[in-house]
């Protein structure tokens, strides 16, 4: 019996995929919030907020756009449409609020996110581990301009100018540094009073794991509610009947053959076809294995005897049945 | 079989999801406004009107209005020590001048301001405002840093009695904020008087006043603390700061634009 025979479809891949939902939602509550100076809540903005929902759109589109399908039920429409607020959250999350960074920062996401997978994409936008490390970087950036204009230091870095920086008058201060990638409080989205730095940076960083780790989880909850609907479709056949399809097509091999995210019957008529086509290989191979002549002697060394002994055992298998 | 149907705890999960996602939208759109300063709120009944005048070089033509400001009890004395401070000439050495019988008295005056009405804690600060003003505090060939920190400590005194009650006052906000800067600026020039190196006490002693009188370190700022963090916030980013080149920056840049004439040279 194959272990997907045994399998309890008692909702633990919907539970599960609920929690991933939950996660993200509460990452992206998280992302949007900051503290500031004198300790009350601010939020972050919408700007960035609306590039991640640009991002995550093109992302979507592109996506879904070659091997994508439509969610079927309310559990798997709310579970893709958490994946794509998980993609906006965690892009306007780690995004410069504005300037310049923002747009270059903008144009590296929409070209890592937006590339095509490899896998069917049956429940929604995905994030890869390459998608998640960029935007883990990018959310180091953020959190270093933080620190600095936390500081009122409003550039990326200062650079001492040799020799200059030592000389003991103050009237050459304002030469003493080279600045590097000035930014302004405005294009920090900072409140008024500044930035209470480790709370907020807190924050962000709990919401950025929750949101992170919400997609991932999302990713292979779906696969699971997914395989819990297949095979609760096969075992509507008799107990053996069940146990010949899902050893004739291994779960293992259900994403491949594309049985996610399709309708009832249309999953049904795929598993069909699927069981009518290697029951006909597997007669096919059969007649070929009990026609072919056993031509190299028993004894002959290496390759072709190998393969002339599996075929005699089983032949002779095949006799004594 | 289940045929696309949420069982068990997944939909209550997943409103609260929807939820969380609710309301992860509305909170960015809270917006945190800067109050409107204490002085531009609207007010009743008499007041000084444009306080920061009396704290400025032309305060000379204004100080004899604030005898009518000042209580009954010290009205005489203020009128003659104040007099005193404006009518100061030959730029002599602040704290030699504080040593001297006419300093001696306006000491004692300005202890008993402070501890007095609110209009008694600002003629005080016009009084050490004009002192700074028309004495010497610079540290000169002899790096003496002494007349920087007496006008420092005539200025950590009156901020530790009033700064925090004077933040949410109409009339002691501005005031109050313009006495930290100068205050700074006056332990700048005391830390940086000796020939050679460093007055590291003075500098110690002012991240100290600033950093209680700010609330720097605790869970929460004072209310001092937020107005200077809202109206100046690089002199407030700079209280955490260890070096003191680092510390005493923002404050010199701030006093040279309001106060330019405070450096410490006399400037009658």
């Amino acid at each position: 019996m194959s272990a997907a025979a045994g399998r309890p479809t008692d909702g633990a891949g919907e539970s599960s995929l609920a929690l991933a939902c939950v996660m993200i939602a509460a990452g992206g509550l998280l992302l949007g919030m900051q503290i500031d100076g004198n300790g009350r809540l601010a939020g972050a903005g919408y700007a960035p907020l609306a590039l991640g929902g640009l991002v995550a759109l093109v992302a979507s589109l592109v996506q879904l756009g070659r091997k994508g399908r439509l969610p079927r039920g309310p559990l798997t429409a709310t579970s893709a449409a958490m994946s794509f607020f998980g993609i906006t959250f965690l892009v306007g999350g780690v995004l410069v609020p504005g300037g310049s960074w923002m747009f270059w920062e903008l144009v590296v996401l929409l070209w890592v996110l937006s590339r095509r997978r490899a896998r069917e994409q049956f429940a929604g936008p995905e994030v890869g581990g390459a998608g998640l490390s960029l935007l883990g970087l990018m959310l180091v950036f953020r959190i270093w301009l933080t620190w600095q204009a936390s500081r009122h230091s409003w550039q990326l870095f200062t650079v001492d100018v040799p020799l200059v920086a030592r000389l003991p008058f103050a009237w050459i201060d304002s030469m003493r540094t080279l600045t590097v990638g000035a930014f302004s409080q405005q294009e920090m989205g900072f409140p008024p009073t500044g930035i209470d730095f480790p709370v907020t940076v807190s924050l962000w960083s709990a919401g950025f794991a929750l949101c992170a780790v919400g997609l991932w989880m999302r990713g292979h909850a779906a696969r699971e509610v997914e395989i819990e609907r297949v095979h609760a479709l096969i075992q509507v056949l008799p107990p053996q009947a069940a146990l010949v399809v899902e050893r004739l097509v291994p779960e293992a091999e259900w994403e491949a053959l594309g049985f996610f995210g399709l309708p009832e019957r249309r999953l049904a008529r795929r598993i069909e076809g699927v069981v009518a086509e290697r029951v006909q290989r597997q007669m096919q191979l059969e007649g070929a294995l009990r026609s072919v002549r056993l031509l190299p002697p028993a004894d002959a060394p290496g390759f072709p005897a190998g393969i002339r002994k599996a075929l005699a055992e089983y032949r002779g298998e095949e006799e004594e049945a | 079989m289940n045929r696309g149907g949420a069982r068990g705890p997944a939909p209550a999960m997943m409103a609260l999801s929807v939820l969380l996602l609710l309301a992860g939208v509305w909170v960015r759109g809270i917006q945190v406004r800067l109050p409107p300063a204490p002085a531009d709120r609207l007010q009743s009944g008499p007041r000084i009107a444009e306080p920061m005048q009396l704290l400025s070089r032309g305060a000379a033509h204004r100080y004899p209005e604030l005898g009518d400001w000042v209580s009954e009890g010290a009205r005489a004395r203020w009128r003659t020590a104040s007099a005193f401070a404006f009518e100061l000439a030959g730029c002599p050495p602040l704290k030699t001048w504080l040593d001297g019988r006419d300093g001696q008295r306006i000491e004692r005056l300005l202890a008993d301001l402070r501890a007095g009405t609110r209009e008694d804690a600002f003629a005080a600060l016009v009084v050490i405002f004009q002192l700074a003003r028309s004495t010497e505090w610079r540290p000169g060939v002899g790096g003496r840093a002494e007349h920087a920190e007496a006008l420092g400590g005539l200025l950590a005194d009156w901020l530790r009695g009033r700064a925090e009650g004077g933040a949410d006052d109409a009339l002691l906000h501005e005031p109050a904020l313009a006495a930290a800067l100068l205050y700074g600026r006056a332990m700048h020039v005391a830390w940086n008087a000796p020939l050679v190196g460093y007055n590291t006490a003075s500098f110690e002693r002012a991240r100290g006043v600033l950093a209680t009188l700010c609330g720097v370190g605790r869970r929460e700022r004072t209310a001092f603390g937020r107005e200077l963090a809202a109206r100046y916030g690089r002199v407030f980013a700079a209280l955490d700061a260890t070096e003191p080149a680092r510390f005493f920056a923002p404050f010199r840049a701030e006093c040279e634009l309001l106060f330019p004439e405070l450096d410490g040279a006399c400037s009658r």
